[in-house]
């Protein structure tokens, strides 16, 4: 017994601390030294950055759109407080990627394997993602949608095949707060929820109770979906204000409602495959190991198919997190079976080598050097300074506020949410300026380009261009001279 | 019940030899007779002026670190409730018997268990109470059960004697005397008791017939300092109306998730008033309950933890009556956080001597569970206020006192916090298979608005009436 116990301990600490902190720092290291273009902390710094000074905008980019995650940002935010950039960065990496081998864990413990499986499986998700040459891969946010995945998907394959009332429980919290994850995620997030009950309706006395596992399972979905659109409220004035940036890109919405549908279809073999095993397996409870396997399988399935059909759409930019989790799903479905520790590793080793073929168009020029961010803003600083003192730039959308990560001067401010009176009002007597990105992937989806369309190309009313800065256009907003200047002027041309 | 002649009728006993308020003599220190000592009278006095003085000087300031103190504790609160819950999920949560498990240890000679029923004015449950003693699986030789009535409640009385009891069953009379409390009658019920175990039933309860056989299997398969098993309460009119729903809710996860919890975390676990089965010695050399505190449950948990001795969860159910209206219900509760009050300040008399007693993380257990919840309820209704103030009017002075790190702290307990509590009693009810309740779980917040009332009426009364025993009233299902 206290030998038993012992071993527990042991295997608690090899698979919950010691593999998930060596295979976490490793992971920072090879981003840190193998990817140039890694930046720790990338989007959700300016975010956090704006919050901690307490502004609007800081509020505003939290809940204001469904593509930048907020449970990223949230996450980011303890240690933007404590810690400098890029330290804060590689630390949220750091933890982020923790939480996710803390989640195989979770996942594959259901089923009684042994630790080193567990380890093993931890291994081959952390290779998958150093060698997948995907920027998506070495995320915060990925680490993170990949762990809440991980769960969601353990959680609903653990109920089909033992039908334990926590099963419901970390499926329903996982999938809340995958949806919290970002737009992509949706649909995984709503189809874990889904599952709860639907997976139940093969055993005759669970069947009963769908309304239960539905309320459970649901409810913290149902809950931050509802909090979300409330605080979209309270901070835009527009409950839906974060899906509005989608109606804009993809203008029609039964497409949208195509990838919410997908899954499901994808996933009805599994649901059967689940109530035929339940069905089979007489007194006992759950569909056993195959149904898990099953759900585990297609669940995966669904998550590649809901990539696909997003880059289809043109949404592609949030889609490499998408295939992380998925390859990930498929890795734990493998741990989970019962084989021979030597034909797990054989094929995990493959697995990891085929899933670089799958990232093999990916691009790892996602990010931009600090370098190049520093040079915008000090070539924007110079040529307002040139023409006014008393010049004011609006930095626009989310890629403003990354922008502004590392600016310490009062020229350039975010902008999130452009009412170009509101500025002129706010700002009277101050040469204004937009500075606006330009509108390619995840850009296009800023709510500056779905209020102004073609302010890129043209400006817009009272807004001007003035120059080019790579890929940034900034426009002078156009104001009649208030009284003072007026006399100012007249004063001097009587001189 | 039948009334057969054949059965012997129990002469009714006195008792004025036994000392009923032991505890309050022998250790005064251990008891609740003097609510707060003279040291903790001049620290709570000095913390007010303190806090008055500094409001005067630095308001803001003040206002600031008192409300950053409350959200750290609302953090702490809401990962507490999570941990608990997430420890319930492990084997060693609650022990469990079969049926099958329990007719394996058959024939055997079972030990003599006491049945302590304290009863007051409650002459139209004793009959119902009789019969579910009678219907349990125990041998009734091996019964020792006291019916715990009080000397001047003639009523009771006269219907005990009205009865004919079955064999194992005596009436004690109670001496009227000051503190007129349950867990005195208790203590007299406890020196009389002839049993290797004993437990606590209320008369409206309906235990589960193999209950006491599983005790005894707990307490056989645990190791000696177990002297504690604690079986789940539960509700038998949960439909009554809109209280009884959500008590039984609260219930539900009270005592088949987080008492489970506490008991796989080798916590200090606040006893449940009833069903609580102990080790007869171990109760009587701790000089059994307080008298003067008005949850001796809860006291007598903490006094196990501290004299090292552990408490167990029992997978059994006692069925009880759900108090069904308001204003008793509000009594019942104020009477629960008056003595949680009562109970963190006698054992806060020396922090330093509880703590090297309970160990760190018991101590922390101790101050969160009996202290914190307290808290929580009297603060709770201030930081709603705050809340919908904010919400309606968005006023300058709430934003004031909510600096970044605590506006965020806030907003996350507002948000996650409340819903983690609502739906640990969704999932109460989930276990206990009363899913018609869960609904009705969304709508607790109104449930917490009445706990903070009669938190603060409790608040009140531990000063001004500190002993007084608001009595539940039971009987009401028939009724409606």
């Amino acid at each position: 017994m206290e030998q038993d116990r012992k071993q527990y301990r042991l295997v608690r600490l090899l698979t919950g601390g010691v593999t998930p902190l060596v295979l976490a720092a490793a992971l920072v290291a090879f981003a840190r030294w193998h990817d140039p273009s890694w930046e720790p902390g990338a989007q959700a710094a300016g975010i956090c950055r704006e919050l901690i000074a307490g502004t609007t905008e800081g509020r505003q980019a939290l809940f204001g759109s469904c593509w930048s995650a907020p449970l990223p940002v949230l996450a980011y935010l303890p240690f933007a407080w404590l810690l400098p950039e890029p330290a804060a960065g590689c630390a949220a990496f750091f933890a982020a990627w923790l939480f996710a081998f803390w989640a195989v864990r979770e996942a594959i413990k259901a089923t009684g394997q042994s630790g080193w499986r567990i380890v093993m499986a931890q291994a081959a998700i952390a290779a998958m993602a150093a060698s997948s040459g995907s920027v998506h891969a070495l995320r915060m946010a990925t680490a993170l949608t990949a762990g809440l995945t991980l769960l969601a998907a353990a959680g609903v394959a653990d109920w089909a095949a033992y039908r334990r009332l926590r099963d419901v429980v970390v499926a329903g919290t996982a999938s809340a707060l995958l949806a919290l994850c970002g737009f992509p995620t949706f649909a995984p997030a709503a189809l874990a929820a889904l599952l709860l009950p639907l997976g139940a309706c093969g055993d005759r006395e669970t069947r009963a109770r769908a309304s239960a596992w539905l309320l459970l399972g649901a409810l913290p979905l149902a809950y931050a979906a509802g909090v979300w659109m409330l605080l979209n409220r309270l901070v835009l004035g527009d409950p839906l204000f974060f899906l509005r940036s989608l109606g804009h890109v993809v203008p029609q919405p039964w497409k949208l409602w195509f990838v919410l549908a997908l899954p499901v279809a994808v996933m009805a073999p599994a649901l059967a495959a689940t109530w035929f095993c339940d069905a089979r397996n007489g007194g006992r409870s759950g569909g056993g190991p195959t149904a898990g396997s099953a759900t585990l399988i297609a669940f995966a399935v669904s998550l590649l198919a809901c990539g696909k059909v997003l880059q289809v759409l043109g949404l592609a930019w949030g889609t490499g997190a998408l295939d992380v989790c998925a390859l990930a799903v498929l890795m734990i479905a493998l741990a989970r079976l019962s084989q021979p520790l030597y034909r797990l590793a054989a094929s995990l080793i493959l697995f990891v080598w085929l899933s670089t073929f799958w990232f093999g168009g990916a691009s790892s020029a996602g990010g931009r050097a600090p370098e190049s961010r520093e040079a915008v803003c000090q070539s924007v600083e110079a040529y307002v300074n040139a023409r006014t003192p008393y010049g004011r730039v609006f930095v626009l959308g989310y890629t403003g506020l990354d922008l502004l990560r590392g600016y310490s001067g009062e020229r350039l401010m975010a902008n999130l949410d452009l009412h170009v009176g509101a500025l002129r009002r706010a700002y009277k007597g101050q040469n204004l300026y937009v500075l606006v990105p330009r509108p390619v992937g995840a850009v296009r989806a800023e709510s500056v380009f779905w209020r102004y369309p073609g302010i890129y190309e043209r400006g817009g009313d009272r807004l001007l261009f003035a120059e080019a800065f790579g890929p940034w256009h900034l426009f002078e907003v156009v104001t009649a001279p208030t009284q003072e200047q007026l006399d100012e002027w007249k004063k001097a041309r009587e001189r | 019940m039948s009334e057969t002649s054949d059965q012997k009728r129990i002469a009714v006993k006195t008792t004025d030899e036994i000392d009923p308020l032991e505890l309050s003599h022998r250790r005064p220190e251990w008891s609740a007779s003097q609510p707060l000592t003279r040291t903790q009278k001049i620290v709570t006095l000095a913390l007010l002026v303190g806090a008055a003085a500094a409001f005067v000087c630095w308001p803001l300031r003040t206002a600031q670190t008192l409300i950053a103190a409350c959200t750290a504790f609302y953090v702490v609160l809401t990962v507490y409730k999570f941990v608990v819950i997430r420890a319930s999920l492990s084997p060693a949560a609650s022990l469990r018997f079969s049926p099958s498990e329990i007719a394996a240890r058959e024939p055997r000679e079972w030990p003599v268990f006491s049945i302590l029923v304290p009863m007051y004015k409650e002459p139209e449950t004793l009959r119902q109470m009789v019969a579910s003693l009678t219907a349990m699986d125990y041998p009734a030789d091996r019964k020792d059960v006291q019916i715990l009535l009080e000397a001047d409640d003639a009523a009771t009385l006269e219907a005990a004697r009205a009865l004919t009891l079955p064999p194992g069953f005596r009436v004690t009379e109670i001496p009227p005397s000051f503190p007129r409390t349950k867990p005195k009658a208790c203590n007299i019920g406890l020196h009389l008791a002839k049993g290797e175990y004993l437990v606590i039933y209320d008369a409206e309860d309906l235990p589960e017939k193999d209950q006491l056989k599983k005790a005894v299997m707990a307490f056989e398969a645990s190791p000696a300092n177990v002297v504690c098993v604690q079986s789940r309460l539960n509700y038998y009119n949960p439909r009554q109306n809109a209280l009884t729903r959500w008590f039984t809710a609260e219930y539900s996860a009270w005592f088949d998730l987080q008492l489970p919890g506490l008991a796989a975390l080798n916590a200090v676990i606040p006893l449940g008033g009833t069903s609580n089965h102990f080790r007869t010695r171990v109760l009587q050399e701790l000089m059994g309950w307080d008298a003067y505190n008005v949850t001796e449950d809860c006291d007598l948990g903490v006094r196990l933890a501290r004299a090292g001795y552990a408490t167990r969860m029992l997978e059994t159910t006692t069925w009880e009556e759900a108090c069904s209206d308001l204003r008793f219900w509000i009594k019942q509760r104020t009477r629960w956080q008056k003595g949680y009050i009562q109970t963190w300040f006698v054992h806060m008399r020396n922090p330093v001597k509880l703590c090297r007693e309970l160990g760190f993380a018991n101590f922390l257990h101790y101050h969160l569970l009996i202290g914190g919840v307290t808290f929580s309820v009297l603060v709770n209704p201030i930081f709603w206020l705050m809340a919908a103030i904010w919400f309606v009017f968005r006023p300058e002075g709430v934003a004031m006192l909510f600096p970044g790190p605590v506006f965020a702290a806030g907003a996350v307990c507002l948000f996650v916090g409340n819903f983690v509590f609502i739906y640990v009693n969704l999932l109460g009810c989930c276990k206990r298979n009363k899913d018609d309740l869960m609904a009705w779980c969304l709508l607790t917040p109104l449930y917490w608005l009445m706990m903070s009332y009669s938190g603060w009426r409790a608040f009140v009364q531990f000063f001004r009436a500190p002993f007084v025993w608001e009595k539940t009233q039971h009987g009401l299902v028939g009724k409606s």
